[in-house]
């Protein structure tokens, strides 16, 4: 997967992994923008309250 | 193809070999993720929570410091006061309406709406202040209550007054459907007369949810807060 998106950058070897980087900021960047913040609520890690649910 | 790091792999692989490929590096990257949903969890929250109280505790302060003395105290929308535990060691925290995912997410402690009302320290009358926050992630404002002990000082300073508690009870684990910690007068730990009493409940063990935490105080003293907002003894 990630050998055969290596393939399909353009450029040197400089050029791509200069690619991969920026994919891989946002990839990081989508996952605590959006992800992260979706996903959290549904695990059961922070609830602090009392409560009757 | 150009040169790459590693040998250049068969042209030809077994169907089977590249499945097994694929679903390697599926499963590095899944890892990775959960990892990354660590740092999110522990530390980035608590950077963007941490920036979001600062600047609704500085807009309260602003407040305070700009309206007229007399009634208004009560003026609820961005917070009411604020917190100080000396034994937490984290400065204050801004005290909010609510003990919502919501209202809690954004570095603050929230009083109770539900299912228990709160009794404000303002409004005078006997009852329990009770306030959630989170223990971790989101500002973590109650990660040190473990480090809070029996007789220690908590105060509750709003635009006029310091509202000086001290702690008699601990309960360091009950189960999260526990509403009875949260009663006008909490029986739990050991009251049976009404008087001014403040709850503060979040989740143990640290990086679960599975139980709570809770610490009562009482009401020992309300000073008047004067020009310079000397802090009261309690807190130098």
């Amino acid at each position: 997967m990630y050998g055969w998106i290596w393939r399909h950058l353009p450029g040197n070897a400089w050029a791509r992994a200069l690619v991969s980087l920026v994919l891989v900021l946002a990839v990081v960047y989508v996952l605590f923008q959006y992800v992260f913040p979706w996903a959290e609520p549904l695990l059961p890690f922070n609830d602090v309250t009392v409560d009757n649910q | 193809m150009h040169t790459d790091d590693r040998p250049a792999a068969p042209r030809r692989r077994g169907r089977l070999a590249l499945a097994v490929s694929v679903l390697g590096e599926l499963l590095i990257t899944a890892g990775l993720v959960l990892g990354l949903f660590v740092v999110y969890s522990l530390w980035w929250t608590n950077v963007i929570a941490d920036r979001r109280a600062d600047r609704q505790g500085d807009k309260v302060r602003d407040q305070w410091a700009h309206a007229a003395p007399g009634p208004g105290a009560l003026d609820t929308k961005d917070g009411i006061g604020f917190l100080h535990v000396p034994a937490m060691r984290n400065g204050e925290i801004l005290v909010k309406k609510g003990a919502s995912t919501d209202v809690l997410n954004d570095g603050v402690a929230g009083y109770y709406t539900d299912p228990v009302k709160a009794t404000l320290p303002m409004t005078g009358k006997d009852g329990n202040f009770s306030l959630a926050a989170h223990r971790d992630g989101h500002g973590a404002k109650f990660h040190n209550i473990d480090k809070i002990e029996k007789g220690d000082p908590i105060v509750f300073e709003t635009r006029d007054k310091w509202y000086v508690y001290k702690v008699y009870d601990i309960l360091p684990q009950t189960s999260k459907f526990d509403v009875k910690v949260l009663s006008q007068v909490p029986k739990e730990s050991g009251v049976a007369k009404p008087g001014h009493y403040i709850t503060l409940t979040t989740c143990t063990p640290v990086y679960t949810s599975r139980y709570r935490y809770v610490v009562w105080g009482e009401l020992v003293r309300v000073a008047e807060v004067d020009a310079k907002r000397t802090p009261p003894e309690e807190l130098r």
